[in-house]
């Protein structure tokens, strides 16, 4: 269990170079209290349909599996991943 | 109408011999032609299948959606393929068909397929051809989605896709017509957008393939088709089935007596 009901979770956003076989390296590890929940990766190659973006590259425990659209911002992916950690 | 007929028998033909009555049966239908754009659906999911859909130019697709709104491509249909040969008998379709590109469509009633069938074995026999390899092609899908990474999935289905389109002359020095978008390809082979979008970056600059104006190229063939070990064998196309293969020996011996 990443979060009680009443509790807000604490999101970590710590910054990592990503091999993804393309252009795409800049990462964030995403650690909800404490523990490794998603990487994320920000989608440099310019052929991207939404270059500069942010991808949920890979998510684990209840998120894995997630179809998430790319996000604009970090604070939109941490508040989609947030919302999903609650349900 | 030369173009249905001929687009029937030469589909036909490549898997069983039809004689000049078979032909004719084939010349006698009178199917109507529909051009449809690109995303329309020609049946949806729960309606009832009234006619069997022959593609004669153009791209279509079988799919699902799920609940999320996620959509799942089961098949991609080129010209010469039936949409639903396997469903006409059921009374209800349990997928959507929905074109891809514009399309030339065929909608023969299913009436005329029952009573063609009722008197034409040869002809009947090769669409249980045409349905078995359809089988044949969603096992190497299948295959293909749980057993192989990205870029060689990617490129498997390419390969595919040479070898289809060549069998019905769609295919001109390697290269032939690509309408599929990145999301096409993410909901038809379990991938994102970005891991597509990856993929076929990667078979770019490996030299294998060349996208312009929705044309794909294949650079070297052979090549590609080593990288994702493809194997032909289960689109049983004339030329890669072993021609001798039907005629079984002791048939011959037991005739001579």
């Amino acid at each position: 269990m990443v979060e009680r009901n009443n509790v807000e979770t604490l999101v970590v956003l710590q910054p990592i170079a990503v091999d993804t076989a393309s252009p795409d390296r800049e990462g964030r590890l995403v650690i909800a209290n404490g523990l490794l929940v998603a990487v994320l990766v920000r989608l440099d190659a310019p052929e991207h349909e939404m270059p500069g973006f942010w991808f949920l590259e890979a998510a684990f425990g209840r998120l894995q599996g997630s179809n998430a659209p790319p996000f604009a911002e970090l604070e939109d992916a941490t508040q989609w991943l947030r919302r999903r950690l609650r349900r | 109408m030369a173009t249905m007929q001929n687009t029937l028998s030469r589909k036909l033909e490549g898997f069983e011999a039809l004689s000049d009555q078979d032909r004719r049966a084939l010349n006698g239908l009178v199917p109507r032609i529909r051009q449809m754009g690109p995303r329309i659906d020609l049946i949806r999911e729960g309606e009832e299948p009234e006619n069997v859909h022959l593609i004669l130019d153009g791209f279509a697709c079988r799919y699902k959606v799920l609940p999320d709104g996620q959509r799942q491509v089961m098949a991609f249909l080129v010209p010469g393929d039936f949409c639903d040969l396997n469903v006409f008998i059921l009374d209800q379709m349990d997928h959507n068909i929905g074109t891809i590109s514009q399309c030339q469509v065929v909608d023969i009633p299913r009436a005329s397929i029952d009573a063609i069938t009722a008197h034409h074995p040869m002809i009947t026999r090769a669409l249980w051809w045409c349905a078995l390899v359809d089988e044949a092609i969603l096992r190497e899908w299948l295959v293909n989605i749980g057993g192989r990474p990205p870029n060689q999935r990617i490129a498997h289905l390419i390969c595919e896709l040479l070898l289809r389109l060549e069998a019905v002359g769609h295919v001109r020095d390697n290269s032939f017509p690509f309408p599929f978008t990145q999301t096409d390809l993410a909901d038809t082979m379990g991938l994102s957008n970005v891991h597509v979008n990856r993929s076929i970056r990667e078979l770019k600059s490996l030299g294998f393939i060349t996208v312009q104006h929705r044309v794909l190229t294949i650079h070297d063939p052979d090549r590609l088709k080593a990288y994702c070990k493809f194997t032909p064998n289960y689109l049983h196309l004339r030329n890669a089935r072993w021609q001798g293969r039907r005629m079984v020996p002791w048939v011959d011996s037991a005739r001579r007596g």
